[in-house]
């Protein structure tokens, strides 16, 4: 790779930078006395053989000159410029005195394929990819308006991503795409590799358990959010956009509402709140009532409820905070094994846990209904993350049970909401549209009103131009 | 920092505080008296049989019996919790059993210990035993062994049918402290192979002073007020060489009274009963889907009623027990200061009660 001696000064500092990067490649055209410098490993290979192998072959030295002054040519100076091009994709062409740029970035990408996080069942079933430029494509082919607007930064000192913000001009209120911008620019890490892991320096308050930016792993998502006067983020090399600012409701609509009908899609978030006062309270309840407020069981259940708590050695909290451990065992246990071998072992797992721990006196049946159904409740919150943070604060509200009763679960959940009140997203009330209180906006959160009622955008996204739809007469 | 290090500790010293819990109530390791009963022993001392499920399923027993006989309601709880190798505790008591002879005595006192209890809920059925409370409990009938649980359900069934009124813990009080109006306990007794309700006891202040058959309870239920639900059978009699009976059902009743000031600390009552229901059974000849036949039916019906309430009211003013609750409507007619100075307890007997009963048949079957 060593540079011939007519090589300019600059070529040679260009290479010395890149030395023993083995992946590099340097060639030359003696005959039009022309350099590439280029890494094949993130160039596309057909454009490279369309853009300058085909052209250099044919071309005479008297000819160059003019080549070069075509548009895709860019001609630069520094050698910094040169550098982060050549990193980024484009091919460095050494001619005599001057410097071009090419770009002709390819790298190799996952296709476009289903999300396997956020199942829906009718609807459109393509999922980001790693590639943002491809995420970016997936929404664009869906907002064909000039008012989509795309900012470019650079995060992490080493690895350079590049994180995109995204916004519907005129519909997103510019206060929040400031403060992300700001937020974005704060930013000083060596490497960032997820959006997930970007949330938690972009959010209002990384150390709370529950996520201010809501994730989505879904074109069809992002660009409702866009429209709702959201702003999207996305990061290069990760599948998962995030969605700001963001309510702590929307984080148990899912697109599914809206594809079907309204009276189901109303069914079906009301479902996800009782799952979530499910998931929360029913096993917390359990503990609570077995342990302190037997005055409160029906008597058509006092016997059998009873007899299921005889055999068992340990008091009803220790129990319970054991299954729950179980249950989330085997949960990670199915989450990182393949798919095949994660089926067996929620089926093994079930049946042991289910069947013989029952059996051997270890825990009593009610307990496992009561874990199960939590358990069950908890993966129907659409959004993965939220569902998680909520089996997490769910084991904190069995042991408040376990050591006060209902009152201990009374205090959780206060505890809860008080926290909750007062997370903000972007510098927004987090639990908007219940507090602040703004009724217009219950139509599309804890029900899904028909779409001749949801006129206006969220009033979260304080967009300046809140209507969405004119009302039919 | 500190103050987050602090925070920590301090949530770490409260999981401690689980040690020292003695609110503790595990539910298996509980004794949870479902029925009680008392009676009267010697030396006016209390008699009290606790009965309280037996969990073990792997057992034939369903429950077993706490026998003693104590001073007090809440000593027989020390005296018998050392019987039993669980933690006695009264908040899933569903029925209370007093004995008949107690009853005359006096329910004044115990259902004012009862209510003390916290943990005890007003919804407990109170019944009177016509008989030993304790004897009856401890039998074990052939088709119910948990003869407790069995009055129970039985209570609850048909005071929503309106055969007995609504007679909980509850109401007993309110209507004991209420003014003008005395409470009223169903009777429950050992009917040889089962145990069944027979009745409904009158109570004045507390103390038991008369009581009528079950079958007379609807009738009664129909003075004391609204009802949604209620059957009625009627014997007319013979009408043309043919026993007439007729099965009254779902009755809905409106009962309206007024008060008529006569002077002098004179009253008169008319209470109004409108009763709507279907006929059920009809043995007479009749053609009731004529309606001229229908009104006649309606007439003799109310009138059979009508015969019979009046001659409640005269047997309830007899006994001096206003459990219909027209000293309540006195009362509301009255200034607080008029009604003091009246001496409700000495005029009722004297007032004059009239019942006018209007009966409408909605429908009488689909045959014919």
């Amino acid at each position: 790779m060593d540079a011939n001696p007519q090589s300019t000064p600059m070529l040679r500092h260009i290479l010395e930078e890149f030395d023993q990067c083995a992946d590099l490649i340097f060639r030359s055209f003696p005959e039009i006395r022309t350099d590439i410098v280029y890494f094949p490993s993130i160039v596309d290979q057909k454009l490279f053989t369309d853009e300058i192998l085909a052209p250099f072959a044919q071309v005479q030295l008297d000819e160059v000159e003019q080549l070069f002054q075509q548009s895709q040519f860019t001609r630069v100076t520094e050698s910094k410029t040169v550098i982060e091009g050549i990193l980024a994709g484009s091919a460095a062409i050494f001619h005599e005195k001057d410097i071009y740029l090419l770009n002709i970035y390819g790298p190799k990408t996952r296709d476009v394929q289903q999300s396997e996080t956020e199942t829906i069942i009718s609807g459109p079933h393509d999922a980001f990819v790693e590639s943002a430029i491809t995420n970016i494509s997936l929404i664009r082919q869906r907002i064909k308006s000039s008012h989509l607007k795309i900012k470019e930064y650079s995060v992490g000192e080493i690895t350079k991503t590049s994180v995109y913000v995204l916004y519907i001009k005129d519909i997103a209120n510019m206060k929040y795409v400031e403060e992300l911008e700001k937020r974005i620019k704060r930013i000083e890490i060596d490497a960032i590799n997820d959006g997930g892991m970007l949330t938690q320096f972009l959010e209002d308050s990384p150390n709370s358990v529950f996520p201010q930016f809501l994730t989505t792993e879904r074109p069809d998502v992002a660009v409702s959010k866009l429209a709702a006067g959201r702003i999207i983020t996305l990061i290069d090399n990760s599948p998962t956009a995030l969605a700001a600012p963001s309510a702590f409701f929307e984080f148990f609509s899912s697109p599914d509402d809206y594809y079907e009908r309204w009276a189901l899609g109303t069914a079906l978030r009301l479902l996800r709140y009782l799952a979530l006062l499910i998931t929360i309270s029913f096993t917390a309840f359990y503990v609570s009532v077995t342990t302190y407020h037997y005055e409160m069981i029906p008597e058509a259940l006092l016997r059998t409820l009873a007899e299921s708590r005889n055999r068992v050695p340990f008091p009803p909290v220790y129990e319970a905070l054991l299954m729950e451990t179980m249950i989330e065992l085997l949960r990670e246990a199915g989450a990182r094994l393949p798919t095949k071998i994660g089926q067996t072992i929620g089926i093994v797992g079930g049946i042991v846990i289910g069947q013989a721990a029952v059996q051997a006196g270890l825990t009593s049946n009610v307990l496992i209904i009561a874990v199960a159904s939590s358990a069950i409740a908890s993966f129907v919150i659409p959004s993965y993350m939220m569902s998680a943070s909520i089996r997490l604060v769910r084991f904190g509200i069995i042991i408040l049970a376990g050591i006060w009763g209902n009152i201990g679960i009374a205090m959780g959940v206060t505890l809860i909401v008080t926290h909750i009140s007062s997370l903000t997203s972007l510098g927004s009330s987090y639990l908007t549209p219940v507090a602040p209180m703004v009724l217009g906006d219950w139509k599309d959160v804890f029900i899904r009103a028909p779409f001749t009622f949801l006129t206006r955008r969220p009033s979260q996204s304080q967009s300046p131009n809140p209507l969405r739809q004119i009302k039919r007469k | 920092m500190y103050k987050r290090l602090s925070a920590v500790l301090l949530l770490l010293l409260v999981l401690l505080l689980t040690g020292c819990n003695s609110d503790e109530r595990i539910l298996e390791k509980l004794g949870m008296v479902q029925t009680a009963s008392y009676d009267l022993a010697e030396n006016d001392r209390l008699k009290t049989v606790y009965s309280v499920p037996v969990i073990d399923p792997e057992s034939s027993e369903r429950r077993q019996l706490l026998k003693a006989v104590t001073d007090s309601l809440k000593e027989a709880r020390v005296l018998l919790s050392k019987q039993i190798d669980l933690r006695l505790v009264s908040g899933q008591l569903r029925t209370v059993l007093f004995g008949l002879n107690l009853a005359k005595e006096g329910l004044g006192d115990h259902i004012d210990t009862l209510l003390r209890d916290p943990s005890i809920a007003l919804g407990v059925q109170v019944a009177i035993v016509d008989g030993e409370a304790g004897e009856l409990l401890s039998k074990s009938f052939k088709s119910n062994k948990d003869t407790g649980t069995f009055v129970n359900h039985l209570l609850e069934k048909e005071s929503s049918s309106n055969i007995i009124p609504p007679t909980t813990l509850y109401a007993f009080t309110r209507d004991y402290h209420d003014d003008g109006i005395d409470p009223i306990v169903p009777i429950v007794k050992d009917q040889g192979d089962r145990a069944g309700i027979s009745g409904i006891a009158f109570f004045q202040d507390g103390r038991f002073v008369m009581k009528i058959p079950s079958k007379d309870g609807i009738i009664f239920a129909l003075l004391r007020g609204d009802i949604k639900q209620g059957e009625l059978s009627i014997n007319l009699g013979e009408r043309n060489g043919r026993k007439v009976r007729v099965m009254f059902s779902s009755m809905l009743n409106k009962r309206k009274v007024s008060v008529q000031h006569l002077g002098d600390n004179r009253f008169k009552f008319i209470i109004a009963d409108s009763i709507q229901g279907s006929v059920l059974e009809y043995t007479g000849h009749e053609d009731l889907s004529q309606s001229k036949k229908r009104h006649e039916l309606e007439r003799d019906v109310a009138e059979y009623i009508r015969g019979k309430a009046q001659e409640m009211v005269k047997k309830l003013q007899q006994n001096n027990v206003d459990s219909i609750g027209i000293g309540q409507y006195v009362r509301n007619s009255l200034t607080y200061k008029a009604w003091k100075s009246l001496d409700w307890s000495k005029v009722y007997p004297g007032v004059e009660v009239e019942c006018r009963i209007k009966v409408t048949i909605k429908d009488y079957g689909k045959y014919m």
